[in-house]
């Protein structure tokens, strides 16, 4: 556990950077810094490994006061990424990862398979060890700066907007084999972002800065849409918050699936057999749904241009913002509901959506 | 005689000052000057880059040298030093000092922005991992900062072997000889002889100085996309583990 008790950062100009700090970052879990720039946030994840020094307060990893330790020692325990992935241009990215255990004294070929095992961790293919980071992509190269992080398999790790200077497509991408990483690994980590969506899919807790370097709020991403401490935080975390709460939110009773005629790619419309309204779902081979077709549209054979890609594919223990979405954006106003192993289990609407909404408030409020 | 038959002279070639004596001892100077310029502006230049005290220095320092006239120099130091020294030291001293001075800024300069210049991010990924300041300049400013260093090492080396050309003035000996005698004796084949020597001379170095750079660059650091990358051979394939389903790299 990170624990900042009073923590404040005055500079000699008399600028408050951080004002008295009290927050704790529980161990095994993602704590995210947020807030608008100038607010203190990269400033307090950097006095955790004493990059700066608090002039007031304490800073303490699992109860011990960081100043206690040697800087040097301390930043080993600790793993960094920073956001431009700051791989040493010069190693390779299997010697990348190997730096500091080598550093460290570990042997060169253990250093260098672990590297390996972690490259393969963070979703990077073994054809890249071998490159140099300038032949890599920026999301290729923060994989790398992840692998590195934890190179030496350190209890804690920060994280300095490790994914903001990727376009949003790879940057998705990367969060979510992060997420995936973490649920394996399990470090404590705090993380820097200004960007309140990463914090809210990222954070296990978030913790929002106002200008001036005080705390707004600690609380769990759906504490903080659900009950946001003042104006400042409501206004901080956005519009559109109900609907993203909705995300924080599973069905409390199973959700009422319809049944949905399916068809293939190369097969005679009539295959599909008895369907109302002309509509029904593409499915492939392994019958993951693909999306809808209107068959009073489609000729002779169902071929792909004749398939509707538009709606999302829910999964049927995701939340119910992921099932809103899939009825919200389906062209037959049924939303596609997919199993965990991708099978098409069937449609949904959106008032079956909203009406389990309604269970889901007062689960919430009578808990 | 045209420069073909001067080259083709046997008597070019053999005796205490045939071509190969000469350029012995063109390199021998050259060699020492360069010796001592990296001796006095590596450490100065690792120094400055590093604690980043002094940068106002260099520059100022760097220009000042560049602008002395050696010829002129050379003479006054010789003018200076003879009359203390008695022997062949008051000329080989002299020549020293001079190619010295002109070889220290290019290498000061190489060296400082070389340090510098590491990639911010690198340094910075560095120290926020515990690498203490020496291990940050030995294992990341150093290697980042080779092009540098070595192209101001190489612009040093040129400007020495050109201008060691002098020493002959001063009475030694050296390539400088043929185009001085050959000035004296207004034998203009043997002067172009001379110069045509220098020209090979440096043109040796540039190549050794290019598979130098080969040789110790990374190629992370040149962007070569030649396969020269020496490590390429070190990760054995039995320690590459199985592959294991992943997304598709982004």
């Amino acid at each position: 556990m990170i624990t900042f008790e009073h923590v404040s950062k005055v500079y000699p100009d008399g600028t408050h950077a951080v004002h008295d700090l009290t927050f704790d970052a529980p161990s095994g879990r993602l704590t995210v810094l947020v807030g608008p720039s100038g607010c203190g946030k990269t400033t307090s994840m950097r006095m955790i490994n004493r990059l700066i020094d608090p002039t007031d307060g304490v800073v303490s990893l699992d109860g011990q006061d960081t100043r206690s330790v040697d800087a040097i020692e301390l930043r080993r325990k600790i793993g960094y990424v920073i956001q431009s992935a700051g791989l040493f241009p010069h190693r390779t990215v299997v010697d990348n990862v190997a730096a500091l255990p080598r550093l460290l004294g570990v042997g060169k070929q253990q250093a260098r398979s672990r590297a390996m095992e972690l490259l393969a961790k963070v979703g990077l293919d073994e054809r890249f060890a071998l490159r140099y980071p300038y032949q890599l992509s920026g999301g290729q190269q923060q994989r790398v700066g992840v692998a590195r992080a934890l190179a030496t398999d350190p209890p804690f790790l920060l994280m300095d907007e490790p994914f903001s200077a990727v376009d949003p497509v790879v940057r998705t991408q990367l969060q979510d084999s992060f997420l995936q990483l973490q649920r394996d690994i399990g470090k404590t980590i705090v993380m820097v972002t200004h960007d309140i969506d990463e914090a809210l899919k990222l954070g296990d807790q978030v913790a929002v800065f106002r200008e001036g370097g005080t705390l707004a709020q600690v609380a769990t991403p759906s504490g903080l849409l659900a009950h946001p401490a003042d104006p400042f935080v409501a206004d901080f975390v956005g519009a559109s918050r109900g609907y993203r709460a909705l995300g924080f939110v599973e069905a409390t009773a199973p959700v009422e699936l319809a049944d949905e005629a399916t068809v293939r790619v190369g097969s005679r419309p009539g295959d599909a057999g008895a369907v109302d309204d002309g509509w029904c779902v593409a499915v492939d081979d392994a019958h993951a749904p693909l999306g809808w077709v209107d068959l009073r549209a489609a000729g002779e054979v169902v071929e792909e241009r004749h398939i509707d890609f538009s709606g999302t594919v829910a999964r049927a223990d995701g939340s119910l913002r992921d099932l809103l979405d899939a009825a919200l954006s389906s062209p037959t106003g049924r939303g596609l509901v997919a199993g965990p192993d991708g099978r098409l289990r069937g449609s949904v609407v959106a008032a079956e959506v909203l009406r389990h909404v309604g269970h889901g408030r007062e689960a919430e409020v009578s808990s | 005689m045209s420069i073909l038959d001067w080259f083709l002279d046997p008597a070019q070639w053999a005796g205490a000052d045939s071509i190969p004596v000469q350029v012995g001892y063109h390199l021998l100077y050259s060699g020492t000057a360069l010796l001592v310029a990296l001796a006095i502006a590596v450490p100065l230049g690792v120094y400055i880059g590093y604690t980043g005290r002094g940068e106002l220095l260099v520059a100022g320092a760097a220009n000042a040298l560049r602008a002395l006239p050696t010829f002129g120099l050379l003479v006054l130091v010789v003018m200076l030093v003879a009359p203390l020294v008695g022997s062949r030291l008051a000329f080989v001293g002299p020549t020293i000092v001079v190619l010295v001075l002109l070889a220290v800024p290019p290498i000061l300069s190489g060296t400082v922005a070389g340090i510098q210049g590491a990639d911010p991010g690198a340094v910075g990924a560095a120290r926020a991992t515990g690498y203490t300041r020496p291990q940050i300049l030995w294992h990341v400013q150093v290697p980042c900062a080779l092009p540098l260093f070595l192209s101001g090492i190489r612009n040093a080396t040129l400007q020495i072997v050109s201008t060691a050309t002098v020493a002959a003035y001063v009475s030694l000996k050296g390539l400088g000889r043929y185009i001085i005698d050959g000035r004296a004796s207004s034998d203009y084949t043997q002067m172009a002889a001379g110069a045509v020597l220098v020209a090979v001379v440096a043109l040796v170095l540039e190549l050794a100085f290019l598979g130098l750079g080969r040789a110790v660059v990374s190629p992370g650091l040149t962007r070569n996309p030649l396969p020269t990358c020496r490590r390429t051979r070190t990760v054995r394939p039995d320690l590459v583990p199985p592959s294991t389903p992943r997304k598709a790299a982004s």
